[in-house]
């Protein structure tokens, strides 16, 4: 079975689906990016301009008012960004762009104390988005906009004792609003890099044949279920709970750690489904693609019961066990996607090079 | 191949030739071993499982041994003839063993605060093993320093003067030793997140062995501190070829191949655009068939391997092999493995193990190139 396909792979964008319409890589693609890609850029800068508009009333006005609707947009941003954060390929690593947005893990702290730097310099370089552009990754995006809106000294928001405080989170969010809109911009684009994506063949630059245009689209799962195990999940679940550590866990200073797990997996639900990828298997390993959605869909629903502080949810026993469980079933997609499903397509996809070695 | 017994001296016996070989002894089948060329690679086997594996010039597994971790590169004492294979990174524990089984296999760690990178060198003398390894908590990039003779007890330790080091190679004159610094902080906190994409600053570098003394550090152009100097072999001429993994934008094209020459700028190679795209801003492997005056790259990201001649830096051939990454002189030409299970080499059919990924390295061992 896995020769066969890989054999109707080989062939110019086809992929060919036993007693039924061939699936053309192409139109793989094409469904992926209008959508999922498109719209979740889309997504993240609608979230980015309401953001931008959010931290403008705070600083024109600031009340408890705002600022907890500065942060409430805070947390959609983070949700939004969490599902079109698992596209790591194409305009995204222009520019830096995919730190700027998030520069996560800061293990050293460098960026935190970078953020802490300016906001106690009141480095008027930094207060507004041109400028907030040009400084390191770390003082750019949302980890740098959480600490402004949660971190110490973050209640003076809602009095007008702390205008610099104010002028550089709207300076940051300014800052992810244009990051945001030029990669939505530049997948917009009819000849732009969805293009290059959607017309493998061997005269394009990126992707010589269907097959590699396919295994770009695998590899969003693979990487990223290993990226929220190993990175994300692992950086702060112990092997036991004498060994977590609360405050290496993404977004734990907004309360967004599980939100931000939840999206991630709910976007990979997302582009599994619209792109039709299970629809390419054959009809005895369409198991594969049910058990896939099956699991996703399982798996944010795990996340999203872990609510509230993550330290306290590490502290109880039953939310931990939830988060445990998650990485159980991340681990159990990555079998699926890594396995599964790449031997059904006779997809090897990159063993090697997805690893980055 | 993959589920009869791993080695199948049969088949290995009537590959190495007709008459002599039903009646061949272990000794002399040992011979055979000493005299033919044969290939050393890490391995997943598709059921579960890491190991190393010894191939003849045919693609019969001669040799196997299970390893704890998944392996990445392996290096040869012509001295002991025994073999080390390196983890992959974060992996701690190396397995050193005698294809010919005159020994056991042994395994040895890095101590705690250091993981390996998956490449290392013997001395010409055998008696030391350098490896690289990461000083992780404080992201510096350290050469290991083993006793080969004594259980590979680790007996020292220099920098690397970079971030991130990757393949190391001795130089000619046996003393020094040229490094490649990815530029790639990771910690094993944090899986394979790379940590300082937007400021790495990739470098290459020569250490005198004995010293642990820099002699020489060079860096790329700004404009492509993205481009991760990873792996290297050494041409005909003696100079030094380097390969890299470029951490940039997905339609950025920069130079992949460059040359390093002693008290010179590095040197990056200019090669057609087509060829370029094929290589996929990944370069998993390269090694050198110093006879053929020849440099083979391979791009398991681009599926081609990629082959130069080194006098004047022009492409001999791109040839497609889904997922290729190990690459070893062979004859005229190259041997190549993938993570699909094939096995290439010149003028003969390939050879397929679906039930082995073979992974990034393949190393030629003995006989005449």
């Amino acid at each position: 079975m896995s020769r066969r396909l890989a054999l109707a792979l080989a062939l110019p964008l086809a992929f060919v689906q036993p007693a039924a319409a061939a699936v053309k890589a192409s139109d793989v693609i094409a469904r992926a990016v209008d959508g999922f890609v498109r719209p979740a850029y889309a997504g993240l800068r609608d979230h980015a301009v309401a953001m931008a508009g959010a931290m403008k009333s705070l600083c024109e006005a600031p009340s408890q008012e705002h600022l907890d609707a500065a942060r409430e947009r805070f947390s959609g941003l983070v949700e939004a960004w969490s599902t079109a954060e698992i596209i790591r390929f194409g305009p995204i690593t222009e520019n830096n762009r995919l730190e700027r947005m998030l520069f996560w893990p800061d293990r050293k702290s460098i960026g935190l104390r970078q953020v802490q730097a300016a906001l106690a310099a009141k480095d008027g370089t930094a207060a507004d988005p041109a400028g907030v552009a040009t400084k390191s990754v770390a003082m750019q995006g949302l980890g740098a906009l959480e600490f402004v809106l949660y971190g110490n000294g973050a209640d003076t928001l809602a009095a007008a004792d702390d205008p610099y405080r104010c002028a550089y989170g709207r300076a940051i969010a300014g800052n992810v609003e244009q990051i945001s809109a030029e990669v939505a911009q530049a997948w917009d684009k009819p000849d732009g890099f969805a293009a290059t994506w959607e017309t493998p063949g061997p005269d394009n630059a990126v992707y010589r044949d269907g097959n590699e245009a396919v295994t770009e689209l695998v590899g969003v799962f693979i990487e990223g279920l290993d990226l929220i195990r190993d990175v994300r999940v692992k950086g702060f679940l112990g092997r036991e709970p004498g060994a977590d550590k609360p405050r290496l866990a993404i977004y734990w200073r907004s309360d967004n750690t599980a939100r931000s797990l939840a999206a991630n997996l709910a976007g990979m639900d997302a582009l599994f489904q619209v792109s039709k990828l299970g629809e390419a298997l054959p009809e005895e390993d369409r198991w594969i693609a049910e058990s896939i959605h099956i699991q996703l869909v399982n798996g944010g629903d795990t996340a999203r019961q872990v609510a509230g502080p993550i330290d306290a949810a590490l502290a109880d026993p039953a939310r931990r066990a939830l988060l445990e469980h998650f990485s159980l079933i991340t681990s159990s997609l990555s079998n699926l996607f890594g396995t599964r499903l790449t031997a059904a397509f006779g997809l090897t996809a990159g063993f090697s090079s997805l690893d980055g070695d | 191949m993959g589920r009869t017994p791993l080695i199948d001296r049969r088949d290995f016996l009537k590959a190495a030739g007709a008459g002599f070989a039903a009646a061949m002894a272990p000794t002399a089948w040992a011979a055979a071993l000493e005299a033919d060329a044969v290939f050393a690679t890490a391995y997943v086997r598709h059921g579960g499982g890491y190991g190393a594996a010894v191939l003849s010039e045919e693609g019969k597994l001669l040799y196997a041994v299970d390893l704890p971790n998944r392996g990445h590169d392996v290096t040869f004492d012509p001295v002991s003839r025994r073999a080390v294979v390196f983890p992959r990174k974060p992996g701690t524990v190396a397995v050193a063993f005698d294809h010919t089984r005159r020994e056991r296999p042994a395994t040895f760690a890095c101590p705690s605060g250091r993981h390996f990178y998956g490449h290392g060198v013997f001395s010409p003398d055998g008696a030391l093993l350098y490896a690289t390894e990461n000083d992780f908590d404080n992201a510096a990039g350290m050469v290991g320093v083993y006793d080969a003779g004594g259980g590979f007890r680790r007996i020292g330790e220099f920098s690397t003067h970079g971030v991130g080091p990757h393949e190391l190679l001795l130089a000619g004159d046996g003393r020094t030793l040229a490094i490649a610094n990815g530029g790639i902080e990771t910690h094993p906190d944090f899986g394979k997140a790379k940590l300082n994409l937007s400021t790495m600053r990739p470098s290459y570098v020569l250490i005198d062995r004995l010293s642990g003394d820099l002699i020489e550090k060079h860096e790329l152009p700004p404009e492509l501190h993205k481009l991760s100097i990873r792996h290297m072999d050494v041409d005909r001429a003696g100079a030094v070829w380097f390969s890299c993994q470029y951490e940039g934008a997905t339609t950025d094209r920069p130079p992949l191949v460059g040359r390093a020459a002693r008290g010179s700028e590095l040197e990056l190679l200019d090669m057609p655009e087509k060829v370029l795209n094929r290589l996929r801003n990944y370069i998993g492997a390269m090694a050198a068939n110093r006879e053929a005056g020849t440099m083979a790259v391979s791009s398991p990201a681009g599926n081609s391997y990629v082959v130069f001649d080194t006098a004047s830096g022009g492409v001999v051939s791109a040839t497609d092999l889904a997922e290729v990454c190990g690459i070893a002189p062979d004859r005229a030409g190259f041997m190549a493995t993938s993570g699909a299970g094939a096995i290439t080499r010149p003028g003969a059919a390939s050879v397929s193990a679906p039930d082995y990924v073979w992974d990034n390295h393949l190393l030629r061992i003995g006989g005449p190139a």
